[in-house]
């Protein structure tokens, strides 16, 4: 009987996400060019102090163990929320990205074709960093490498700009604020 | 009129299976088989399958331990099938993305693996209703079994493409939808039987499942036959940075 009831509300729930995933997937879609308005820009810098493994060693030497949890909780906190800024921005770009797929004009669709790889490729490092940093938050002294993430998103702003100035030649196009 | 043998019950085991047949023609002549052999040779199939298997339940002449022997064969056999086309479908979302395809093979292998092991729990504690007639509990098992495994899937498929915002396509969107309309409802309908609840009511969850099923159906037709709309290319303008928000949101982040 419990079961039954467990299975039944599993299905249900299940049903209820894809049908939610199904409309909102449609409706995005046609929203078509206000998705890049969505588009926050990223401060590398303070991103690669605050993933400094340097950083990191200078804070532990100067404080007291229990500071040093108390400041690297901080720390990784902040991580997170650029982490995730960063894995909505890839989100936005592979949107955009898979809407130039359909132009007629090759350069373009090329650029496109790159940004989206490199846009899911940080999206992916995103969801794996962003693990990393609950465990670490759980154990403030392990160390945390979030390094790959920041080239990966270095990177991803190149193309960025580059499927920016193919579509738009005169539109600065800038993901990274420095 | 909701009674096994019924006008209706007729028509919903014919009517789903008779259209998936024509279905399949219509999408073979359309060459949609080479590029998803998999998924119409399913849809023909299963449409073989389930008329044979409502001949054997109107024939006199077929017993009713071999009408469930061979429902427990065909349901096993179709369920490896399905695995096959959702391999199928999601090798076709991620082909063009080699850097998540990786990582997506090994979440789908591992989802799987974790859907067979609940199937299997939930398998073990559902109760043999009556021993003279094990079979029928056994089949009922099974089916809660399958649409365990193929419930979940269909889910992990629609969340992966909605974490990584990857178009479907309508075609891959309609047929995952009609896999999921029907996995779902088949899933609640299969663990009230299974477990042994609404005995003197199962007629209706049969009707309930028909009537699913011919829905699933119906999506398959609109998706997979009506005209894919050509995407437009937007020129999209990327915005310029806005560091002071940024900022104010780092501090706020940063001094609570």
């Amino acid at each position: 009987m419990i079961l039954a009831v467990v299975l039944i509300v599993v299905a249900a729930l299940s049903l209820a996400l894809i049908l939610r995933i199904a409309i909102v997937g449609s409706l995005q879609v046609r929203k078509g060019e206000s998705v890049a308005k969505n588009i926050q820009p990223i401060d590398v810098e303070a991103f690669r102090n605050l993933v400094s493994p340097s950083e990191r060693e200078y804070l532990r030497r100067h404080l007291t163990p229990a500071q040093f949890r108390v400041v690297q909780r901080l720390r990784l906190r902040a991580t997170a929320a650029y982490v995730q800024e960063v894995a909505r921005n890839a989100a936005v770009l592979i949107h955009i990205g898979q809407a130039a797929l359909a132009t007629t004009d090759p350069l373009t669709q090329q650029a496109a074709r790159e940004l989206v790889s490199q846009a899911l490729l940080v999206r992916r490092n995103a969801a794996l960093a962003l693990i990393r940093i609950y465990v670490t938050l759980a154990l403030p002294t392990a160390t945390l490498e979030a390094a790959g993430i920041l080239a990966n998103y270095e990177r991803l702003s190149g193309s960025a700009m580059l499927l920016g100035r193919l579509q738009n030649p005169s539109t600065p196009v800038r993901l990274s604020a420095q | 009129m909701l009674q096994a043998h019924s006008i209706l019950w007729h028509y919903l085991w014919l009517a789903p299976n008779l259209l998936q047949l024509v279905l399949a023609a219509f999408l073979a002549r359309r060459g949609f088989h080479r590029e998803f052999p998999i998924f119409t040779l399913y849809l023909a199939a299963g449409g073989i399958e389930d008329l044979v298997l409502y001949a054997m339940d109107i024939l006199p002449a077929v017993t009713w331990q071999a009408y469930w022997t061979a429902s427990c064969v065909g349901l096993v056999i179709f369920a490896l099938f399905k695995i096959l086309v959702f391999g199928e479908l999601f090798s076709h979302l991620v082909r063009s993305w080699p850097s998540i395809a990786k990582l997506g093979n090994r979440l789908i292998s591992a989802v799987g693996a974790l859907l067979l092991l609940l199937a299997t729990v939930a398998a073990a504690y559902a109760p043999i209703e009556n021993p003279q007639h094990a079979i029928i509990s056994r089949e009922h098992i099974l089916e809660q079994s399958v649409y365990i495994i193929q419930s979940g899937i269909i889910l992990f498929l629609f969340l992966f493409a909605a974490y990584f915002r990857l178009r479907l396509g309508q075609r891959i969107f309609g047929t995952l939808l009609g896999f999921g309309v029907l996995s779902c409802q088949h899933l609640a309908a299969w663990a009230i039987t299974a477990n042994g609840l609404m005995f003197n009511h199962r007629y209706l969850l049969d009707f309930f499942d028909m009537a699913s099923y011919h829905i699933c159906i119906l999506i398959w037709f609109y998706y997979l036959l009506v005209p894919e709309k050509a995407a437009i290319s937007s020129q999209v303008r990327l915005p310029g940075h806005n560091l002071e928000i940024w900022n104010q949101e780092l501090e706020r982040l940063l001094h609570p």
